[in-house]
């Protein structure tokens, strides 16, 4: 059933092309993006039950025997990566058809969207170091290009920090793949493997400390996150929604791929891994707590949240990964849907500044209802699907030994909690901002203020549609984690040990 | 603004490029060259043209919208790798299809020469695109 | 059934809001049927439940993390049951007649019911991790419910001081949960107390179960925030943070003492806490003038009371903990129905204010006598037979326990009279202060409004009177607690014994302290409240969001200089320090194969340095390409023709692209104040180069195997019909990476089309 894997690229990049072609007729490239949307999407749920079923699935592109050629290939990880993130792709294209302004969606919002599935899609199936790092570009091409779409003033000042140390990056990521290939004459993942473990131990160590910090920067861990918070508010929501939602995680993807597969290291938990996941999970909660914007403390809180994917990397055992990999697909949804809300809230109000809104709840209840969950679900509350997440982490954590950076996980997760609600009083409580209170120099100048206790708001039925199908998602994670669970432990055990993965990539 | 001199040098030598474009993309395959470094060379005719005469006279000889050339490079050189992948082949699989023209007899045509072709049609459409823009914007 | 009644809850609560949008106070009727439900199923289970047999049920959830719904319903369990849901009709019923009828009554009725379906959760979990659930579900419904007047300021603040008190034990206590589960090998909470664990790991886990026991019963010094959480509508009041959820935290203590007991530090500290909360609860409610906030303190007291009872984990004392958890069930939520009764007539419940009210106000004042004197402890009152089994129960265990706690009980139980007197006295009966204003006139209530507090009363009356009645209940509570001890009789009247003496004495000085009112005011007034609690809760809240502020703004600068900084040195520092540290170079390669590459490369060099050092735009530019055909000339050198061509044809078309744009720019480059300083660039550059270099001459001398690129060389020609390697590389062997890369230069082309159009938009039309 290897057939199947490079459809969802496939698709993408033609139904892009396509777009492309039918460039100002919008009707038709929405049609044609959701078409493409719902067979990547359809295509990836395929892939994720023959992956439970037959194993690794891997094929050659272009008929080329690996290593020689570009191998594609699924793992349980793969799969579900895939699979989570056309999903949100899907959720998110339909919520733009109600958020997106027509000229923004004339400006190529449609061709370059289906390119970032296409990107997301290659990260994930590739099993070659140098494709993962053209499927980088490509993903990363089409998110600087949504990110400025429109190109307001601000847009772009903020898009100019994305895009220069997405470049700077790159620029590592292309050298260090040069590097491997000195070293080891292969690019091929699988081929690595092998190749890599001959090498000198410093180099090894070296290599994948090289590709720690690239993939870093990429998934925004302590220190290399800055970017982040400074880029992603500024998009529109849609866009902003699935960057917060996938982008990161193709990176926190790349970096539990690679330092499983090519750089496992030891074998037992990892003190400076562990290190960073604690950091970032702290500074990024203290970040979001100084902020005063919904989308900005949702930004960092992304941050803050993959410190816990990678504290499951950090574990390296099956339980540890299994549980990193849980809370990868738990935040994906969490995450897009909190950022949905954002937007349906600045929609009706022309703000995301805290100072501005107050009883949206009263105006909106079903909003209100679908921010509660996700932002507790966040905070790791129970019974929602972040609280089955981070029992995972900490139950493996402390059967570890590893009590400092439990102790920071559960204390980010109340500080999270605090963060979460802040937002909610000072938005979906209270009356709304007395005139006095909304500073002079507001972010969005035009705006107008809310009015207290004012009439009933109806955001579009796609938009609040969308939203309501990711938070209902987030809410059957929940409910059926015990066999969702089950997957994430087959496809860790995937990762620790390799030999089904080699046998499907280099045969024998 | 443009001298004599300059348009018939640049009309001459953009025909010329244009040729030698194409026949790069042809040989590439055995010989130096190929879609890449063709469609490079039709896009440096291109901004001969454009530096001679603006690009209004860029858009006059190549009517065609860039979106077009782009999207249409995407879908020869995804298509190619579908169209194997439809066959039964492996994605991107190459071969080699015989074709009965009426005037010329059997034409071997190689998968990847198409492919050749998408990418030569997607570099001349992005100079295109370039050119459309940043150079429309004309501070005078 | 079990699983459906909670299931129930849920349904009832996702209804509200549309039942209320159509049925306005009617919603509660609805609501109310989920409780009554639960008290209909548990008194039909009663009778095996009380012989002992416990109703179990299990629904599966995530079997690899032990995560299973299991519930379990034994004497204990019940007798909460008769709490959670029994009380919890009567405060359905009462907030029928409480609330005007107001748009948004259906969220109220609708968290209401979900504590209601969560506080059954919680007494009836046997799996560690869904107590857990369940105990946090009741935070968050609480925060809803004390956040319900959501303009009020006050009320957020509140709101949000119980959650993140009650949630951080949570967290604490999750923690505990894991260590001691691991230990037991075991997540049943039944199988855990059977045989339970020892070790360091388990003290610990013991120690952070009790931090969340403690903040969820608010107990010293984490107590504050429930007299915070008196904002709330008084059903809220009565029935959260009296009657049920602040009674969670005694709850399992009480499920664990008899297990735990003997665990070093359990019994100091668990009945130390418990009894310095009652004397703090106590003193602090004898000087409340808001008569909510004075049942608050009381109730503060009172589960301190419970908590050293239960904690003590010996069976008398359990017993006695066992009644005294009922009877302050009943009496306490009685008193606060009373206050909202008030509240609700006579429009105050400031004690300075209120007048007479047992003139116009007689039924209620009835209520609150009876309710007031059981809390006092007063006989034929369930509330006394309470207090004489818990002076008896301390007694009996001073040989274990010492004399303090029961020294403590008694001093606690003088207060606890003190502040009941305060209470009536100050609501009912006192002349009005004209300091305060003029008493307010009271308006009678409703027969419906008066039922549920007159239900409560009549309870702690009956049960006081023939305890008998209560007595099936608390045996077999008490017995599912301590599983080999057959627990006494509930008596009233249990002859001359020191207990009896010990309430003599309690009576006495209660009157005493209520005769000196006027003194201990004075003195309170001198002495203050406990310092601390409170204002520890502000400052950390403060001090949190202004650590918070100054991190970031240290980590967040906004200067892209020093992110691109950060990001380069880590990526030296990090792999640099991995390949230096403990690695050797055999043996170097030669540094250049010709003297032409050498000239080139000095060439290239020298163009980089320039291209940083122009100050012109246009100039760098220039550089920039420079080093671009630097790097064709080398690839000419290496042989490779396709590659110098390409190369060639991008520098030149992008230094043409550059000068389109440069139109637009400033002739030179701006001079920022930059924030990373001339010299430190330098050292991040040549940092980073030489590491660049440093690993590229490891890398490329560390090659042992054959390169794949030899099979493209072999089977350009044979295998995929060309001659040109690189072009076969390109279209054939590695066609995915460059589908890949012209896609890439499509988007790049979009977006410059697209920022361009976008900026061009608005000026005006061009020719």
């Amino acid at each position: 059933m290897s057939v199947l894997v490079p459809l969802p690229v496939a698709v993408s990049l033609l139904g892009a092309a396509v777009s492309l072609a039918l460039h100002g007729r919008v009707r038709l490239q929405r049609a044609l993006g959701l078409a493409v949307c719902i067979v990547a999407t359809g295509t990836a749920v395929a892939l994720l039950t023959i992956v439970q079923r037959e194993g690794v699935v891997a094929t050659q592109a272009g008929g080329w025997p690996a290593p020689f050629g570009i191998t594609l290939v699924v793992d349980g990880f793969a799969a579900i990566m895939v699979t989570i993130s056309t999903l949100m792709l899907l959720g998110c294209l339909v919520y733009a058809f109600g958020q997106l302004d027509a000229e923004r969606e004339r400006l190529y919002f449609h061709p370059v969207y289906l390119v970032l599935q296409a990107g997301v899609c290659l990260s994930f199936l590739t099993g070659d170091l140098f494709n993962l790092f053209v499927a980088f570009e490509v993903m990363l091409i089409a998110s600087y290009v949504l990110l400025v779409l429109g190109g307001s003033q601000e847009q772009v000042g903020s898009g100019m920090t994305y895009v220069v140390i997405n470049l700077l990056a790159s620029t590592l990521f292309v050298s260090g793949v040069g590097l491997v290939y000195a070293a080891t004459g292969s690019v091929n993942m699988a081929d690595l493997v092998g190749r890599l473990a001959e090498l000198p131990p410093n180099l090894r160590g070296g290599l994948g400390l090289l590709f720690l910090v690239v993939f870093g920067v990429k998934a925004a861990l302590f220190p290399l996150f800055f970017w982040l918070p400074d880029s992603y508010p500024a998009a529109p929501t849609a866009v902003a929604a699935v960057f917060a939602g996938l982008l990161t995680k193709v990176g926190v993807y790349a970096v539990m791929r690679t330092q499983t597969l090519l750089f496992p290291g030891d074998g037992g938990p990892s003190t400076l891994i562990l290190g960073v996941a604690g950091a970032t999970m702290f500074v990024g909660v203290l970040g979001a707590i100084a902020q005063s914007d919904i989308k900005r403390i949702l930004s960092f809180h992304i941050i803050s949240q993959i410190g816990y994917m990678i504290m499951g990397l950090g574990l390296y055992t099956l339980a540890g990964l299994a549980a990193g990999i849980f809370y990868i697909v738990h935040h994906i949804v969490v995450k897009t849907a909190l950022f949905l809300v954002a937007g349906l809230v600045e929609r009706a109000e022309g703000t995301d500044a805290l100072g501005r809104l107050g009883g949206f709840a009263r105006r909106a209840p079903l909003v209100g209802a679908l921010f509660m969950l996700p932002a507790l679900s966040l905070a790791g509350l129970p019974p929602l699907s972040g609280f089955v997440a981070k029992l995972a982490l900490v139950r493996e954590g402390l059967a570890l030994d590893r009590v400092v950076i439990v102790g920071v996980g559960l204390l980010v997760s109340l500080f999270t909690l605090f963060s979460m609600t802040k937002v909610w009083q000072r938005v979906f409580w209270g009356m709304g901002p007395s005139p006095e209170a909304v500073p002079p120099g507001a972010r969005h100048g035009q705006a107008t203020a809310p009015i207290a206790g004012g009439s009933r708001v109806r955001p579009p039925a796609t938009m609040l549609g969308a939203t309501a199908a990711l938070v209902a998602l987030s809410l059957v994670i929940a409910a059926t984690a015990g066999p969702l669970y089950t997957i994430t432990e087959r496809a860790a055990a995937d990762m620790l040990d390799t030999t089904d993965y080699l046998r499907a990539v280099l045969g024998g | 603004m443009s001298s004599l001199i300059l348009d018939t040098c640049t009309r001459a030598a953009f025909h010329t490029m244009w040729v030698f474009s194409l026949f790069m993309l042809f040989s590439g395959h055995n010989a130096p060259g190929g879609g890449f470094v063709g469609g490079l060379i039709a896009g440096a005719a291109l901004v001969l043209r454009y530096a001679g005469h603006g690009t209004d006279h860029v858009r006059r000889v190549l009517p065609v919208a860039p979106e077009l050339l782009l999207g249409t490079g995407i879908v020869f050189a995804a298509g190619t790798g579908a169209t194997a992948w439809l066959a039964g082949g492996q994605f991107l699989q190459s071969g080699i299809a015989k074709l009965h023209l009426a005037v010329l007899g059997e034409v071997k045509l190689p998968s990847v020469l198409v492919f050749d072709v998408g990418v030569y049609l997607v570099v001349v459409g992005l100079v295109l695109a370039l050119l459309e823009t940043l150079g429309r914007q004309d501070p005078q | 059934m079990l699983l459906a009644l909670l299931a129930l809850h849920v349904a009832v609560a996702l209804a509200a809001p549309t039942v209320a949008g159509r049925a306005g106070r009617w919603v509660f009727a609805f609501c109310g049927l989920a409780p009554a439900a639960v008290v209909v199923w548990a008194s039909g289970r009663a009778g095996g439940i009380l012989a002992g047999r416990a109703v179990e049920e299990t629904l599966r959830w995530v079997p690899a993390l032990d995560l299973a719904v299991t519930l379990r319903v034994d004497g204990f369990s019940l007798l909460m049951i008769a709490l959670v849901s029994g009380v919890g009709v009567l405060i359905f019923a009462y907030s029928w007649s409480y609330f005007e009828p107001r748009p948004d009554l259906g969220r109220f009725a609708a968290a209401l019911t979900g504590f209601a379906g969560a506080m059954l959760g919680v007494v009836v979990a046997d799996n560690l991790f869904v107590l857990y659930v369940f105990w946090e579900l009741t935070s968050i419904t609480s925060y809803l419910l004390i956040g319900f007047e959501d303009d009020k300021e006050e009320a957020r603040g509140a709101a949000l001081q119980a959650l993140l008190v009650t949630v951080a034990g949570g967290l604490a206590m999750l923690a505990g949960f894991v260590l001691i589960g691991s230990a037991a090998g075991t997540y049943s909470l039944s199988q855990v107390l059977a045989e339970p664990p020892t070790g360091t790991a388990v003290g610990i886990g013991l120690l952070l179960v009790l931090l969340g026991a403690f903040t969820k019963s608010a107990q010293v010094p984490f107590h504050s925030w429930l007299p915070g959480a008196m904002v709330a509508p008084t059903p809220v009041s009565a029935y959260l943070h009296s009657a049920t959820m602040v009674k969670a935290g005694v709850y399992l203590v009480a499920r664990l003492a008899p297990a735990f007991g003997a665990v070093v530090f359990w019994r100091p500290l668990v009945v130390g806490v418990g009894v310095a909360t009652m004397l703090v609860g106590g003193w602090r409610a004898l000087r409340q003038f808001d008569l909510k906030l004075l049942l608050a303190f009381g109730t503060v007291s009172q589960l301190g009371f419970m908590m050293a009872l239960l904690g003590a984990g010996t069976p008398e004392a359990t017993f006695a903990g066992v009644v005294l958890l009922l009877a302050h069930g009943a009496f306490k939520c009685a008193l606060f129905l009373v206050v909202g009764i008030v509240d609700h007539e006579a429009g105050t419940r400031d004690l300075r204010r209120l007048s007479g009210l047992r003139h116009a106000l007689p039924i209620t004042f009835a209520v609150a006598v009876v309710a007031g004197a059981s809390m006092a402890g007063l006989p034929p009152l369930l509330g006394f037979v309470a207090k004489e089994l818990a002076y008896d129960g301390l007694l009996a265990d001073a040989h274990q326990l010492g004399l303090a706690p029961l020294a403590g009980a008694v001093a606690g139980s003088v207060l606890t009279f003190g502040y009941t007197a305060r209470f009536l006295w100050g609501g009912f009966a006192s002349p009005v202060d004209v300091r305060a204003g003029a008493p307010p006139h009271a308006h009678r209530p409703s027969a419906a409004f008066l039922a549920p507090a007159v239900t409560l009363a009549a309870v702690t009356v009956v049960l006081g009177a023939l305890p008998g009645l209560a007595d099936g209940l608390s045996a077999a509570a008490a017995t599912a607690l301590q599983e080999h001890h057959e627990p006494p009789h509930l008596a009233l009247w249990h002859g001359v014994t020191p207990a009896l003496w010990l309430s003599v004495l309690t009576v006495v000085a209660g009157v005493a302290l209520f005769a000196t009112r006027g003194r201990v005011e004075a003195l309170q007034e001198r002495v203050g409240g406990l310092p601390g609690a409170q204002e520890a809760y502000d400052r950390a809240v403060d001090g949190l969001q202004r650590l918070s502020e100054g991190l970031t703004g240290v980590v967040q600068n906004g200067s892209l200089p020093v992110y691109l900084a950060v990001i380069l040195l880590t990526a030296a520092v990090l792999p640099g320090g991995a390949v230096l540290l403990g690695g050797s170079l055999a043996s170097p390669p030669p540094l250049a194969e010709s003297w032409a590459q050498v000239v080139v490369t000095v060439g290239i060099l020298v163009a980089s340095v320039a291209t940083v050092m122009m100050r012109r735009r246009f100039a760098a530019v220039l550089m920039l390409g420079s080093v671009g055909y630097g790097v064709a000339l080398l690839f000419v050198l290496q042989g490779a023709p396709d590659l110098a061509l390409t190369q060639f044809l991008i520098e030149t078309l992008s230094v043409i692209l550059f000068v389109l744009v440069l139109r637009h720019l400033p002739d030179r480059f701006s001079h920022h104040r930059w924030r990373l300083g001339q010299a430190l660039r330098w050292v991040v550059a040549v940092g980073v180069g030489v590491f660049m270099f440093g690993f590229a001459l490891m890398a490329g001398t560390a090659r042992t195997r054959q390169p794949i690129s030899r099979y493209f060389l072999e089977n350009s020609l044979p295998e995929a019909g060309g001659h040109n390697v690189v072009n076969v590389i390109l279209v054939d062997f590695r066609g995915l990476d460059t589908l890949g890369e012209i896609t890439v230069l499509v988007v790049a082309a979009l977006g410059v089309a697209s920022l361009v159009r976008a900026s061009r938009r608005g000026e005006p039309a061009g020719p």
